[in-house]
């Protein structure tokens, strides 16, 4: 019998710093095959410090590694920090159902994402800067703290040749950029409200965003969102992810809104 | 099989096995524990305090033992065992739980070393309508391996596994029916009253329920201790005294405790974020996975009605009256639309 507990062991061969709290990590392969789609995590592990579900970042089309962009934020991910290239660390998955990038194919999207949630969203970005004709026009609206809480900064330019990237920041520190929360956005650019939109946030994001988009006539079924929660097996059993019939761990962690606006538990999911 | 037969096939089940039993302890408690003499075990219709899920799902479990970055699966040692006088609804609780760990090798593991004797025996007090009273065709929609039909002198004896045949002959008894395990579901599809309270707590919502509760309830977490089917785990690292070694285990959690649904906070010195803070947001957890999850996932009811929690709550919180207040808020709201029109 497989033990789906089983860790896989990934060479750490690159470490990028994001933002002044962020790394962007590149690992090897952990076996033969491995393959993900946009919206998908994996659990990584280090022994002595436990597991934790993580968004994969990378490209999809890069098939020799993939990335893991951690914030630090507790036990787990402040010993992966001080992890360097060439050290190990353990991967299980990929879990999860990913963001339904198929039915986006010649419409116009739109990617919205605050804080780290850009990290999960960024290989539907790659894969559209890849493949400019797959989509009518994407639009990416981008709301982080402040300079320092910009992630993949160095991937702007090459984003905006293929996409319609706008950035605002909640206290910028520099008058170079926009002031607000994502949410603004909305009012300065108009996206066609028959997009279909891929949300990544923090938790108090989806309300505020969620209330824009559907006042200005976006579809419950075409908002797509991935939501955090705590996981421990990452296989539906251990009940931590659960919100109403779901597990985010492996019927989420991509919901459309029309599932989680009809979801009948007094427990509000976002 | 007669009540002599009977106490000389324990005699031959000790030789082999270690085998777990409701025993009354010298506080006057029914509990599970090892069973030295056979004058000591108890059938009856009482229902022992703690559930064999302390048995098939030990609360604290080694997963692997680590050595640097390498992780090596390390599976239960458990000796040969045999639990004896399962009452029928702790049968319909392990046959759950088979669902649910199915895949799962440190639960097969110790399946594969366990020998289920169940009773027909069932206690007085008990709300799911379909345990109320043993009938013969209850038995191929659980999971066991022998079977003791109560009768008025001795035991009508029923297989249901090789296992438990190899067992019978060896012992040298023949006057056994053989039961094949059809699947949890029945005939009859669904479990009613299951579709019903599922029913009940997604469309016709009764908030003032929940309120109720929210007040009693001290998320103590007996409740998930003391019930047969709460499996919740979560997963910890602990390290050796020795460096670059120690042990990645599971152990039961609580849906009560504040960490339960704690993810990151914005960095290490940070507050953690948390889901479901109120009380009353747990306690209707605790119901969603027992009466909406598991019957979405399993087809199986997630409560076998034993009444452990009841009887072990601080807070005197009664799950058959919170079913019935479930079941009644759903009837008024049915009544009251048809009488809308």
């Amino acid at each position: 019998m497989i033990n789906k507990y089983k860790t896989y062991n990934c060479k750490i061969l690159k470490i990028s710093q994001e933002g002044s709290n962020s790394k962007n990590f590149s690992l090897s392969l952990p076996y033969k095959n491995f393959n993900f789609t946009a919206g998908q995590y994996v659990m990584i592990s280090i022994p002595g410090f436990g597991e934790a579900p993580i968004s994969i970042s990378s490209d999809m089309n890069k098939k020799d590694h993939f990335q893991l962009t951690v914030r630090e934020a507790g036990t787990l991910t402040s010993e992966l920090h001080k992890k360097k290239k060439g050290n190990i660390i353990g991967i299980r998955g990929p879990y999860g159902r990913p963001f339904p990038i198929k039915l986006g194919k010649d419409k116009t999207i739109l990617i919205v994402a605050g804080g780290c949630g850009i990290e999960p969203v960024r290989p539907l970005i790659l894969d559209a800067v890849k493949n400019p004709q797959k989509y009518k026009k994407v639009y990416i609206f981008y709301g982080a703290k402040n300079e320092d809480a910009m992630i993949y900064a160095q991937e702007y330019d090459k984003w905006r040749k293929a996409c319609d990237f706008n950035l605002t920041l909640d206290n910028p520190k520099s008058k170079k950029y926009r002031k607000g929360v994502v949410t603004k956005l909305f009012d300065v650019k108009k996206v066609p409200n028959d997009a279909i939109a891929y949300v990544c946030g923090p938790p108090v994001m989806y309300k505020f965003v969620i209330d824009k988009m559907i006042k200005q006539g976006f579809k419950p079924e075409n908002i797509f969102m991935s939501l955090e929660r705590h996981m421990d097996c990452g296989q539906g059993v251990c009940q931590h992810c659960a919100i109403g019939p779901y597990y985010v761990c492996k019927d989420g962690p991509v919901f459309s809104y029309e599932e989680l606006k009809n979801l009948k538990t007094w427990l509000k999911p976002i | 099989m007669t009540k002599n037969q009977f106490k000389q096939f324990i005699g031959f089940l000790l030789k082999h096995n270690l085998i777990i039993a409701p025993q009354y302890n010298a506080e006057g408690y029914l509990h599970l524990n090892e069973l030295k003499d056979s004058n000591d075990l108890y059938l009856g219709t009482e229902l022992p305090l703690d559930s064999w899920k302390w048995y098939m799902l030990p609360p604290d479990q080694k997963m692997f033992e680590y050595k640097g970055e390498k992780l090596k699966e390390t599976l239960p040692q458990i000796p040969k065992q045999v639990f004896l006088g399962v009452s029928i609804l702790d049968m319909q609780a392990l046959t759950l739980l088979n669902q649910v760990f199915e895949k799962d090798p440190y639960y097969q593991e110790i399946k594969k070393k366990t020998i289920v004797i169940g009773t027909s025996l069932v206690p007085e007090e008990n709300f799911y309508q379909f345990f109320e009273k043993f009938e013969e065709n209850k038995l191929e929609h659980l999971q066991f391996d022998l079977f003791l039909a109560v009768q008025k002198s001795g035991y009508k004896i029923y297989s249901g596994s090789e296992d438990g045949q190899r067992l019978l002959d060896k012992f040298g008894y023949k006057n056994y029916q053989h039961i094949e395990y059809a699947g949890p579901i029945r005939e009859e599809g669904l479990d009613r009253q299951m579709v019903e309270i599922k029913d009940a707590m997604q469309n016709y919502h009764e908030q003032k329920i929940w309120d109720d509760l929210d007040k009693r309830c001290i998320q103590c977490g007996k409740c998930t201790i003391a019930c047969p089917v709460c499996f919740c785990f979560r997963m910890y690292d602990q390290a050796d005294s020795a460096k670059d070694t120690g042990y990645r285990s599971r152990c039961w959690d609580s849906c009560f405790y504040n960490e339960f649904t704690q993810v990151a906070g914005d960095s290490p010195k940070d507050s953690k974020h948390r889901f479901m803070n109120k009380t009353g947001e747990k306690i209707y957890f605790w119901y969603e996975h027992h009466f909406v999850r598991t019957p979405d996932t399993f087809s199986l009811p997630g409560c076998v009605g034993c009444g452990r929690c009841t009887r072990t709550c601080p807070a005197d919180i009664d799950i058959k009256k919170t079913i019935q207040n479930i079941l009644s808020a759903r009837k008024k709201m049915l009544k009251k639309s048809k009488n809308d029109g």
